[in-house]
């Protein structure tokens, strides 16, 4: 690959010291003239109709201006996730919500709001709506809630009861043939909790209505594009008229807000429109658990055919997901988990089924890894099993097995490149695997060490639509904007996108500025999610900056007198390549063409490949077998990502991953009672790791350059926590020899586990 | 609701603002001071996204009334640093890339300040229990601890000039 100056440097962050000043705006923090406060009123119940709503008391009270409910609001169904509005013919989108229903359907679920002056009226006026409930028979399992005697949640589905959008079948080979050749058929089944994605901005947005009709939002949406389109839809304006856009910043997303932020929009927007005035709708962190999307809670059963030589002749699995109360991403959640599932060793006979099912708990949606790291705590737990059992080394069995380039998989993409290879060497390494087992086992504290890998994607596509688009504007001073609609949701975005747009121009970084998640400043991108935006968009504004290169070096190749195909732009400057004193100025170009009529304009359009990035990660733990504590003492993420246009970033992203994963593996659920209500709604409850539950870190970056990138880039953003409960429980499982088939690994389950075996 | 006058000094300078009270100061300092620098993750001192210094010790200003800074000196992110001259924290939290989606950013820093404007050499577990109630769901808090080592370093040199 070409020598770069830009892209692979540690250069300093756009949005950082904006955010390091409390300068940085985030939608919590807008602020309008006569703007009112929104607060919503939930369910207390887990499935109810409504017989009767009275507002009037709510709309008489002093300082409120506007009271919302199933009855002064569209009846148009919807989707919240952008799946709506990218599902791929002949699959069709599951649109199952209204802005607010007279059936509701979890404890949470929307029933009314109200805006008014000050929050404090907004929360007095909600006291003040009488609603009359008839409580209707309800479910909390999935598996309870395909049984015949189940309450309907939302009629009759055409793929089984209370199955949302369809069931996904994958198959390749003959998996029966393949069980037959094996010497050993292992099965096993997982159970997987619900997982949090607990941003430290909670759900927002901002709505105003223009006199003229025209409405803008801010707010915390991942996909400002899809987001515009599913809220003109509900509210039946033309997509031109509704724009979208972050205010710039996003307090992170892990997910929870791919499409809307919750219903945070449409209901900002239904009382906009009401009152006549902005309002703002901000969700408390408690509506914020349990009113918006969580990871999939299921259970994942993997069955393997192996050779007594560690050789994997047939896999078969199955995944059934809780979609909660609505679809939100449930129909592509099962597929992604499948798909993630096969690809990651080769095994000529594969086949899986999976689905969701819904039930009356908070809906299950998109959470980094979305599906992959259910799928690789089962797969990654169960390899470990079959190393055990056949005397193999579990890096032995994995490198036997593991994809290569070339293999044959499940997924419409070819694997182009791997670094598997070069991850679980160098993460052995790390964490000096040699000493596995070796390491000195204390009476009452025991080590051990474990490993998981995994792969991932760089993009949505084949699981729902994927493209992108950019636009580079040169000014006549030679400096750049760039036009993108993707966010910034922490990730690091803006700062990559701009250094790849600065490689490509040949110009200095300082010179890039990015306008970005504004419908109405940035052409159509269907946002941050499925670790795509340094590929995808990346590969979008790459596009663009060629396209006014090309622009440039033919205005100047005229001027220069030169062969365009012999100039090129370096340092801010254009030159001849084999003359390098004939250049000139790129200001002094871009001046030039304005005066003679003519602004350099690219536009980048490009629908993206897919590729998959390689991760291993490998846990050392000591467990306290007096207590049952699971003291993680060190964790290693080696990932193949293709390049790292800024390792920091990526280094980042990583830590950032693993330490999810600590939780995902540990500690971290959300529980019900048999009310349907939700145990765990605040951070006081929900035990997400703080600094003091940190290990040491180590983030490995293996770079197999990837050759549909211009960069040569794949997806990063999620691969962090793929791997790292499986790593973990691995390392739980040689410190003392118990198998837990179900996460987070508690204290409590571990204590209760090394005392059934005591008396085994 | 009766209202009354908080007087206070706020990032050096003195401020009268009426205020409720039943208003926290976190209110006070994002709705009626205009200093949206300091965060709310949730309302009850269970994130420190709102961490301000308040007469040398870090406090959860959403759980504190604003009335309860009645002549205090009061610290907030907006008050630490210029763009011409960045905090140190300020400083390493931008180099060591210690800022993702930045919400928890001002109340993380202001935990370390609190902590370094004490004890400019502290150990890697002094640092950890700084901002032990600081949550922060994006860096998995590495290179944060690794841009507080390297302030208090920045501010230990300065502090020997």
């Amino acid at each position: 690959m070409k020598k770069t100056s830009i892209v692979g440097k540690n250069v300093r962050k756009l949005d950082s010291v904006e955010k390091a000043m409390g300068a940085a705006t985030f939608t919590t923090d807008i602020s309008l003239p006569h703007m009112l406060y929104g607060k919503v009123l939930r369910s207390p119940y887990p499935h109810a109709k409504i017989i009767n709503i009275d507002t009037s008391e709510a709309e008489k009270h002093p300082g409120v201006e506007a009271v919302v409910c199933y009855k002064n609001t569209p009846r148009v169904k919807f989707n919240t996730s952008a799946t709506s509005t990218f599902t791929i013919p002949p699959l069709q989108p599951v649109e199952d919500q209204y802005v607010f229903d007279s059936v509701v359907r979890y404890v949470g679920d929307e029933v009314a709001a109200v805006a008014a002056e000050s929050m404090e009226i907004a929360e007095q006026a909600i006291k003040l709506i009488k609603v009359e409930y008839e409580e209707l028979p309800a479910v909390f399992d999935p598996l309870e809630a395909m049984k015949t005697e189940a309450p309907l949640l939302h009629g009759q589905c055409k793929e089984g009861r209370n199955i949302p959008g369809e069931k996904i079948h994958m198959e390749m080979g003959d998996v029966e043939k393949g069980f037959e050749e094996a010497d050993e058929v292992f099965e096993h089944t997982f159970k997987l909790p619900v997982q949090k994605q607990a941003q430290m901005e909670t759900q927002a947005a901002v709505a105003k209505v223009g006199v003229d009709g025209r409405v803008t939002i801010w707010s915390t949406t991942q996909t400002p594009h899809p987001s515009q389109r599913i809220l003109a839809t509900i509210f039946g304006l033309p997509y031109s008229k509704v724009r979208v856009l972050n205010p710039p910043y996003i307090g992170g997303g892990f997910g929870v807000r791919i499409g809307l932020s919750a219903k945070a929009e449409p209901i900002a927007m239904a009382l906009a429109m009401q009152a006549k005035k902005p309002v703002k709708v901000v969700y408390d962190r408690k509506e914020d658990f349990i009113a918006s999307d969580t990871r999939h809670s299921g259970y994942v059963t993997v069955k393997t055919g192996v050779k007594k030589d560690g050789t994997f002749t047939a896999r078969k699995m199955r995944g059934l997901l809780n979609a909660g109360a609505y679809c939100s991403w449930s129909a592509e959640t099962p597929g992604v988990l499948g798909a993630m599932g096969l690809s990651v060793y080769r095994c000529a006979n594969q086949m899986y089924d999976g689905h969701s099912v819904y039930t009356n708990t908070t809906p299950g949606g998109a959470m980094r890894g979305f599906g992959n790291p259910q799928a690789m705590f089962a797969i990654e737990s169960q390899v470990d099993i079959i190393a055990e059992k056949l005397g193999l080394d579990p890096l032995d069995i994995r490198m036997k097995n593991m994809m290569k380039p070339g293999d044959q998989w499940v997924l419409p993409y070819k694997c182009q490149s791997s670094g598997l290879e070069e991850c679980i060497k160098k993460g052995a390494a790390a964490i000096n695997w040699d000493c596995r087992g070796k390491v000195e086992k204390g009476s009452t504290k025991k080590r051990g060490i474990g490993v998981g890998i995994g792969s991932h994607v760089s993009n949505a596509w084949p699981f729902c639509g994927d493209y992108s688009n950019a636009y580079i504007t040169i000014h006549q001073d030679g400096s750049v904007l760039l036009a993108t609609g993707v966010p910034d949701m922490g990730t690091g975005t803006i700062t990559t996108l701009a250094q790849m747009a600065a490689e490509t121009l040949g110009i200095s970084f300082d010179k890039v500025s990015v306008t970005f998640a504004d419908t109405e400043s940035t052409p159509f991108d269907i946002g941050s999610h499925a670790s795509r935006t340094c590929y995808a968009s990346g590969i979008a504004v790459v596009a663009a900056a060629n396209d006014a290169k090309k622009q440039i070096l033919q205005y100047a190749a005229k001027k220069m007198e030169v062969e365009e195909e012999e100039l090129q732009i370096e340092n801010n400057n254009v030159l001849a390549i084999n003359n390098p004193e004939k250049q000139l100025p790129l200001n002094k170009v871009a001046v030039d063409a304005h005066l003679e009529g003519q602004q350099f304009i690219g536009v980048g359009k490009i629908v993206p490949e897919n590729a998959p990035p390689w991760l291993a990660h490998f846990a050392e733990v000591e467990v306290d077998t007096e207590t049952g504590k699971v003291k993680v003492v060190k964790l290693v993420a080696a990932h193949d990502v293709g390049k790292a246009i800024h390792p920091q970033i990526v280094e980042g992203q990583l830590h950032g991953g693993l330490a999810q994963g600590i939780g995902y593996a540990l500690s971290e659920e959300i529980k019900y009672n048999d009310k349907g209500q939700q145990l765990n709604d605040g951070f006081h409850k929900y035990m997400l790791p703080t600094a003091v539950d940190i290990p040491e870190l180590e983030a490995i970056i293996v770079e197999a350059a990837e050759p549909s990138h211009p960069f040569g880039v794949k997806g990063v953003g999620e691969t962090g926590l793929v791997a790292t409960a499986p790593a973990i429980a691995n390392a739980i499982f040689n410190a003392i020899g118990i198998r837990f088939f179900e996460i987070p690994i508690t204290e409590e389950k571990v204590y209760k586990a090394l005392l059934n075996k005591e008396n085994e | 609701m009766a209202k009354t006058v908080l007087k206070m000094i706020l990032n050096g300078k003195p401020v009268e603002r009426l205020v409720s009270f039943d208003d926290t100061l976190l209110d006070a300092l994002r709705e009626d001071l205009g200093l949206t620098g300091t965060k709310k993750g949730c309302g009850k001192g269970e994130c420190g996204a709102c961490t301000i210094i308040m007469n040398g010790k870090a406090v959860n200003s959403c759980i504190v009334p604003a009335l309860q800074a009645m002549d205090a000196a009061v610290e907030t992110i907006e008050g630490i640093g210029t763009v011409e001259k960045l905090h140190p924290l300020q400083e390493t939290f931008v180099d060591y890339g210690a800022i993702q989606c930045g919400f928890c950013t001002p109340g993380m820093i202001m935990s370390a300040k609190a902590l370094l404007d004490k004890n400019v050499v502290p150990s890697r577990e002094e640092i950890k229990e700084a901002i032990a109630g600081n949550v922060c769901r994006c860096t998995g808090y590495l290179k944060i601890e690794e841009a507080i080592m390297a302030a208090a370093e920045m501010m230990q040199s300065q502090q020997g000039k």
